[in-house]
């Protein structure tokens, strides 16, 4: 990988260099209050881009994934249909994406296109996208109560999927490339050559900044392994069931989840479209069944199923990864606590005893 | 290739011949792609699979493939139960509507050459075994013995009346009928599907034999337990899962259950791997 630096003042040239070279360029703003959020840029807000700020609850995923996309567009006519499937061929860059949500794409990325049939409408929004990561280096700003990457393995600096990764070393950028588009983008007279000295001082940034994070205490490969034996008590998911609220909001505002529904609606009196839309296995309708059988009925039957789907061995292995990138989001969102690391933990301190006791105590 | 032509969301128009009534609210509906070539790639399709049906408009529901390959006619035979099969029910002949597929594992009736194949279907759920019991009888040669056992809550819900009559009267399998309650008309055996094994003269071959079981989930817990109860192998008894499915390709997670798919790493799983998977039939 090749490392470049970059005067701060000239940061945002990037993003000036990718919108002209016909890039629609997504990039993160401060709302009002606490909010943040991805948004296209324009001429108008260009200036207003912020490097550090709290990452936004609704995950960049969407460019992606859109959290509504048409797959169809069906026009009825003499008795017959047209049927014109509808991909996006936009060519978009997401500048300032954490590392969290790089590992979040290629998360998905691995569950779209690495299995035995390829999504055609991701494949097309993926092979469009360049990605602009952000270290997180500000404990203020960049980092927040929830974040817990380093559990996850996934940041605070990625290490891969991206093309460009910026690093803010305080008074100058540190710019790497991640792909072969990355570094055909650095090689231009406005990147200076990064020195050893730059490197030394990325590292000492990187251990400092990994010593600010408040959650560290997400102990992944216990639970995996839990999960992946079916060695936790039916009464350690009852006790997460209880908690949650069924509102969906964690597999809404996750980097990782992939699941969708799909519906038609009408635009005309002869014109249809399918679309697709995020679902959460949190919610009762997820596996009920037209007459009304529903396999999966117990709310912590749901919980359950989703930290399964996100932590099993058999579900690493052939995504490359946990379907949970650290991101906080579910942290923050969930009103019952019941966010991954909370749930790493309630299941990590049920199930570990039970593993001690010798077999003659366990019965009861 | 085009691009279109490797979207997996994307049906082909079909194109309803007629309607066959079978029971109460199932209907057989024969069908055939607009184009010719589709029709030829989907008839390569296995026993067991399923294709996802397109009603423009109301939806897209995944469906059994009650036909065999060895067959010339394709259909659907669709229990009028949600919006999407509601859909289909009103639809007329010569109208259109579209169908992906073939997708799902299938049985792997190759495996199976040589062996006895003993069928228990309960109500529809002759619906995903008549594939594999008519295919069975036309490689009637590759296997060793052929059983069907079929049961319905009553004789008027019996499915594929004419379909059965031919069985019955075939020599290379052997049928037998029940029904929970008969009536007037009926002077078959009465009783759940499981006392058929009881009938005298039935011999239900243990080794060497594959029990494909498919019916509610009672039938089916019943069944599961009376067989093993014989000593089958619960590795010799297949069955296929009925899940909530949108995409039928891996995708929206709806038929997830345990570490499989429904859809693509089933709907045929073995009574070992549907144990494992933990959760209602």
């Amino acid at each position: 990988m090749k490392a470049r630096i970059l005067e701060p003042a000239r940061v945002l040239s990037i993003v000036d260099r990718l919108r002209s070279s016909g890039y629609e360029v997504i990039a993160p703003f401060l709302g009002r209050g606490r909010d943040t959020f991805f948004e296209p840029v324009t001429d108008a807000n260009r200036d207003r881009i912020q490097i550090h700020l709290p990452n936004p609850y609704y995950p960049p995923k969407r460019f992606v994934l859109p959290h509504i996309e048409r797959l169809l567009r069906i026009h009825r006519h003499d008795g017959t249909y047209d049927i014109e499937p509808t991909c996006d061929h936009t060519q978009r860059a997401i500048f300032g994406i954490r590392s969290c949500d790089v590992a979040g794409v290629y998360h998905l990325d691995r569950f779209y296109l690495g299995r035995e049939f390829r999504d055609v409408y991701y494949e097309k929004r993926r092979k469009n996208l360049f990605l602009v990561n952000v270290v997180c280096t500000d404990p203020e700003r960049d980092i927040d109560d929830a974040c817990f990457c380093v559990c996850a393995d996934t940041g605070p600096a990625a290490r891969d999927h991206f093309d460009l990764q910026l690093m803010d070393l305080g008074d100058e950028f540190m710019v790497v490339a991640g792909s072969a588009a990355g570094e055909a983008f650095i090689d231009d007279p406005m990147f200076r050559k990064a020195t050893p000295a730059h490197l030394e001082k990325r590292r000492q940034i990187l251990t400092e900044v990994r010593k600010q994070f408040k959650t560290t205490t997400s102990w992944f490969p216990a639970t995996v392994r839990y999960v992946s034996q079916d060695s936790i008590l039916e009464k350690t998911w009852e006790a997460i069931g209880n908690r949650c609220l069924e509102c969906g909001g964690c597999t809404y505002v996750c980097p990782a989840c992939t699941c969708f529904t799909v519906t038609d609606r009408h635009t005309g009196p002869d014109d249809i479209e399918r679309v697709r839309m995020w679902d959460a296995c949190a919610l009762g309708g997820f596996t009920r069944m037209a007459g009304g059988h529903n396999p999966r009925r117990a709310v912590h039957d749901r919980r359950n199923r989703r930290f399964f789907r996100k932590l099993a061995h058999y579900f690493i292995q052939r995504e490359l990864s946990m379907a949970c990138m650290g991101c906080g989001r579910c942290v923050a969102v969930c009103h019952g606590d019941i966010g991954m690391p909370s749930v790493v933990e309630m299941i990590r301190r049920a199930t570990a005893p039970v593993e001690k006791l010798p077999p003659a105590a366990q019965t009861p | 290739m085009s691009a279109a032509s490797d979207n997996v969301y994307l049906p082909k128009l079909a194109v309803l011949d007629r309607v066959v009534d079978e029971i109460a609210e199932v209907k057989t509906f024969y069908w055939h792609f607009e184009n010719p070539d589709e029709q030829k790639a989907f008839r390569r399709f296995r026993p067991g699979q399923f294709a996802q049906v397109s009603l423009f408009g109301a939806g897209e529901f995944p469906a059994s493939l009650p036909p065999s390959p060895t067959e010339h006619d394709t259909f659907f035979t669709v229990r009028n139960v949600g919006s999407c099969t509601a859909a289909l029910h009103q639809l007329q002949p010569g109208e259109r509507f579209a169908v992906r597929g073939p997708y799902g594992n299938g049985f792997p009736m190759n495996q199976y050459a040589g062996k006895n194949l003993v069928f228990v279907a309960g109500g529809i759920g002759l619906i995903p075994l008549r594939s594999c019991i008519v295919y069975a009888l036309a490689h009637r040669d590759q296997f060793a013995s052929l059983q069907v056992f079929y049961g319905a809550r009553t004789p008027r819900e019996l499915m594929y009346r004419d379909t059965l009559r031919q069985w019955e009267q075939s020599a290379g399998v052997e049928c037998h009928l029940t029904v929970d309650r008969a009536g007037p008309d009926w002077s078959g055996h009465v009783g759940v599907v499981g006392s058929l094994f009881e009938r005298p003269g039935v011999q239900l071959p243990v080794a060497n034999t594959i029990a494909f079981v498919c019916g509610p989930p009672v039938m089916f817990r019943f069944v599961i337990k009376d067989l093993l109860a014989m000593g089958l192998p619960e590795a010799c008894i297949v069955s296929t899962l009925e899940r909530y499915m949108k995409c039928g390709v891996g995708k929206c997670g709806h038929c997830c259950i345990g570490v499989a798919y429904v859809c693509v790493d089933g709907p045929v799983f073995t009574y070992e791997q549907i144990k494992k998977l933990g959760e209602d039939i």
